[in-house]
């Protein structure tokens, strides 16, 4: 199980690698919004009620790495979509490979993206000022957070290729990313939110994820928020992997 | 021919409307190509110089296996792709220096029917009909007859993306015929089809035959040449390794051959040297043990068996065949058609 | 039949039928319009949820952020709409479908007319979704002329998009490049005046929005939601569309007389 598991995941990982126009735009539209929202936004940081951050940039990293998080997960439901669409799924379905592996596999590589993508974007604020406010344990625990979430995001996404079959579907669910992100507190905070995101984005595991990324980052490393975006990502980790495992089966059931 | 055909083309030019100028006088090449030739990437020539000519009102079929250069010929031919070399006219034009005047005049099926799915049947008979300029009531008319000929008016305003495969090469080539081309590319139109639909399309072949249509067809299977072809040029690694009447090429090629199957097949080198002296022997297929040339046909039979005979081999099988194109193909090239296939490489450009 | 170059006549209608071609994407994919006609929409719903407070930032000239940024999901209809067109196109390529419209007796040009123009036409709709759904929450009415005038820009900057996806699928040949056609119509929308005027920006963002010609087609469309429509806002705009047609238009034409001989 292993071995398939690590094997899977090397091929996802190779096949991801070869198609940069696949990948690229994991971090490049949020580095554009990122761009664009502190650009435009910087003097929002002035408005009454807005936290104390040394500039805006250390606020909307949190934002960038949770939508760039949330992209993996659409790419690696694509993939999973081309490989049953491409009939490889099929292949694998027919082969001794333990079929928990074939899902597994996928979720391995997309903690591994995951991990690169917080650092892409950790680098990045470094570049432009931002600076990791909780050290190298903050560091350590925006990978975790990071990587957590991006693995149950990719479950998601998994889990939508196995019901829909098609990329194109997968692919649809594209504006809907922004629609759950935009009703968190990813962006801005939450007593800045106007009605009724700031209700929504109370219940919103994003709210916390985002949270959590952003506490070491902007803030310092605090406990509750870390175990609260830790229990968000692992929340959402494990439904999205038992939803997956459950349609993996209703897919191997109707072949 | 050549200085007919230029004072032809000349007249052409001098009134490139009245095309049936051409039909009047009835005898210039509605294909004429010297020296084509087409390199890619890396110095790969798909096509490597290649001469032909086909009358107007034929049927010419270009016979070769995957990868011989037939699809990139009927690309270049239809201002797809740009020689890299040589000259070809179509319909009396130019294709590098005049491609306009000479998608006015042909009709293409490429080897993909490239069809939209979300289209019906009328619809791309319709938008055909519009991109070739054809006056809305007129291609009403003629692609309702065209949807009838080709068996598909009980589909026509179904989406294409239920119909078959069969259904869809034949609204691929309605679609070509609806702006009645002078000449009509077919770019191995059976591939894939099943029995009937491969008959039902050769007998569209040959009723275009007669209605005066030149037909260019490339095809890599022996017996829809040897059935629809007036002339065949066989392409090989990007040259025309033979040209002719079906039976022209397979009269040159001579002889009938003799296909044996023997019961014990241990001591098969003693049982070639018992033959040797009957005819040439060729490299055995299809699962024959011998295969001997009969320069004197079915006389030669009754000697061989009783030599074998003699030589304690009994004989499980035989079969008498005549020359076929791939018997052709094989003389001129040294293999069968059927094992030479590789792949046609991607058009890239130069 | 007649062998002759087709008339202007014959060339509308090809134009026409590739328009009516372009429409089915929209028309005939079960929820295939879904994503390009909602999107801009959420975007607009998503960031005034997200942004909304900004508009109390001094300087902010609109009475509140969602009717400041309803002409940038209007442009956003248009880009993306744009980029589609690039996208289906490199899908008609790979598929061989664009082999039969470069066998057609229409010459390049128009066959780009065709494919750009089915753009100018189904960018209204995800505006058209976008307005009807901002009027409802509150937005003010801009005025009849002002939305004329924002439809007009809206549909040259959806040909500009298109001609630009449609150098890159040329180029490509691909429907992998379909990120490349999205980010370039994403980036030069969002590198504007966006989400604030023009003194609110950053120094970086504001040297970027001042060179952009995109900054004065968005304020084009805008002068109508957050004031009155002008001849001073409008010029700039209607010169800047006409730029970026030209200039990508022209690429376009370029690479369409590339294709087979």
């Amino acid at each position: 199980m292993t071995a398939a598991t690590v094997a899977l995941a090397r091929r996802a990982l190779r096949n991801s690698f070869r198609r940069p126009q696949f990948l690229a735009p994991l971090v490049l539209f949020p580095t554009m919004f990122l761009a664009v929202n502190v650009g435009g936004l910087e003097r929002t940081t002035s408005l009454a009620g807005f936290p104390q951050v040394d500039g805006f940039l250390d606020f909307q990293l949190a934002a960038a790495i949770t939508q760039s998080l949330l992209l993996g997960g659409v790419s690696a439901g694509i993939a999973a979509a081309l490989d049953i669409e491409g009939g490889f799924f099929d292949r694998l379905a027919a082969s001794p490979t333990p079929r928990l592996a074939i899902v597994l596999g996928r979720l391995l590589a997309a903690s591994v993206i995951a991990a690169l993508q917080v650092v892409y974007f950790l680098v990045l604020g470094a570049i432009f000022g931002a600076s990791v406010k909780g050290g190298v344990l903050g560091v350590l625990c925006v990978l975790a957070i990071g990587v957590v979430a991006g693995t149950g995001f990719g479950a998601l996404g998994v889990m939508i290729a196995l019901r829909a079959r098609s990329a194109s579907t997968v692919q649809g669910i594209f504006p809907l990313v922004f629609v759950v992100l935009f009703v968190s507190t990813a962006f801005f905070p939450a007593n800045l939110l106007s009605p009724p995101a700031d209700v929504v984005a109370a219940y919103n595991p994003l709210s916390y994820i985002a949270d959590g990324l952003r506490q070491p980052i902007a803030f310092g490393n605090a406990l509750e928020p870390l175990l609260e975006a830790l229990a968000a990502a692992a929340g959402v980790a494990i439904a999205a992997t038992s939803l997956s495992v459950l349609a993996l089966r209703g897919r191997l059931r109707q072949a | 021919m050549p200085a007919f055909n230029t004072f032809a083309r000349l007249l052409l030019r001098l009134a490139p409307e009245r095309s049936c100028a051409c039909n009047i006088i009835g005898r210039i090449a509605a294909i004429e190509v010297i020296g084509l030739q087409r390199e890619f990437k890396g110095g790969v020539k798909a096509v490597d110089g290649i001469d032909l000519e086909v009358a107007s009102g034929e049927v010419f079929g270009f016979l070769g296996p995957n990868g011989a250069g037939k699809t990139t010929t009927v690309r270049m031919l239809v201002t797809l792709l740009r020689p890299t070399g040589g000259h070809a006219h179509v319909a009396g034009f130019d294709v590098a220096d005049e491609p306009a005047q000479v998608r006015r005049r042909i009709g293409v099926a490429l080897q993909d029917a490239a069809l939209d799915p979300l289209m019906t049947g009328s619809e791309l008979i319709e938008l055909q009909a519009t991109l070739h300029g054809i006056a809305p009531h007129t291609f009403r008319t003629r692609g309702a007859e065209l949807i009838e000929r080709v068996g598909l008016s009980q589909a026509a305003d179904r989406r294409v993306g239920t119909y078959s495969g069969g259904m869809r090469r034949r609204l691929d080539l309605a679609m070509a015929l609806i702006h009645a081309p002078e000449v009509l590319f077919l770019d191995e139109p059976t591939t894939g089809l099943d029995p009937t639909s491969r008959l039902t399309l050769w007998d569209e072949v040959r009723r275009l035959r007669d209605e005066g249509t030149t037909v260019f067809l490339t095809t890599q299977y022996l017996e829809e040449a040897d059935q629809l072809a007036d002339r065949l040029g066989i392409i090989a690694a990007g040259r025309i390794v033979a040209g002719g009447t079906p039976a022209a090429l397979k009269s040159e090629i001579g002889t009938p051959h003799l296909d044996l199957v023997l019961t014990d097949r241990s001591d098969l080198r003693r049982a070639r040297e018992v033959v040797a002296g009957f005819g040439d022997q060729r490299p055995a297929t299809d699962g024959c043990h011998l295969s001997i040339g009969l320069a004197h046909g079915a006389a030669d039979i009754a000697p061989i068996l009783r030599a074998l005979d003699d030589a304690g081999f009994a004989v499980a099988e035989l079969e008498l065949k005549q020359p076929t194109l791939d018997d052709v193909f094989l003389a001129k090239t040294g293999e069968h058609l059927e094992g030479a296939a590789e792949a046609e490489p991607e058009p890239e450009l130069v | 039949m007649k062998r002759g170059r087709p008339s202007l006549r014959q060339d509308v209608r090809t134009i026409g039928a590739l328009m009516r071609r372009g429409l089915n994407e929209i028309l005939r994919v079960p929820g295939g319009a879904i994503p390009g006609v909602l999107a801009p929409t959420i975007f607009m719903l998503g960031l005034s949820a997200a942004f909304g407070e900004a508009a109390r930032l001094p300087g902010f000239d609109a009475d509140d952020f969602r009717t400041f940024i309803v002409p940038v999901g209007m442009l956003q209809g248009a880009g993306f709409t744009g980029a589609a067109t690039g996208v289906n196109l490199a899908r008609d390529i790979e598929r061989g479908w664009f082999d039969r419209l470069l066998l057609a007796p229409a010459g390049r040009p128009v066959l780009l007319a065709g494919v750009v123009g089915s753009a100018c036409l189904r960018c209204l709709l995800p505006a058209s979704f976008l307005l009807i759904v901002a009027f409802a929450l509150g937005v003010s009415w801009p005025g009849v002329g002002a939305l004329v005038l924002a439809g007009l820009l809206i549909m040259s900057l959806a040909a500009a998009a298109a001609c630009y996806a449609t150098v890159l699928a040329l180029r490509f040949r691909t429907q992998q490049a379909a990120p490349l056609m999205q980010v370039g119509a994403f980036a030069s929308i969002l590198f504007t005046t966006a989400y604030v005027p023009r003194e609110l920006l950053s120094d970086w963002l504001r040297a970027i929005a001042d060179v952009n010609p995109v900054t004065h087609v968005l304020e084009g469309v805008r002068q109508g939601f957050v004031g009155d429509v002008s001849w001073a806002s409008t010029w700039p705009a209607l010169l800047a569309v006409a730029g970026l047609v030209t200039v990508f238009g022209t690429l376009a034409v370029r690479g369409m007389r590339r294709q087979g001989v």
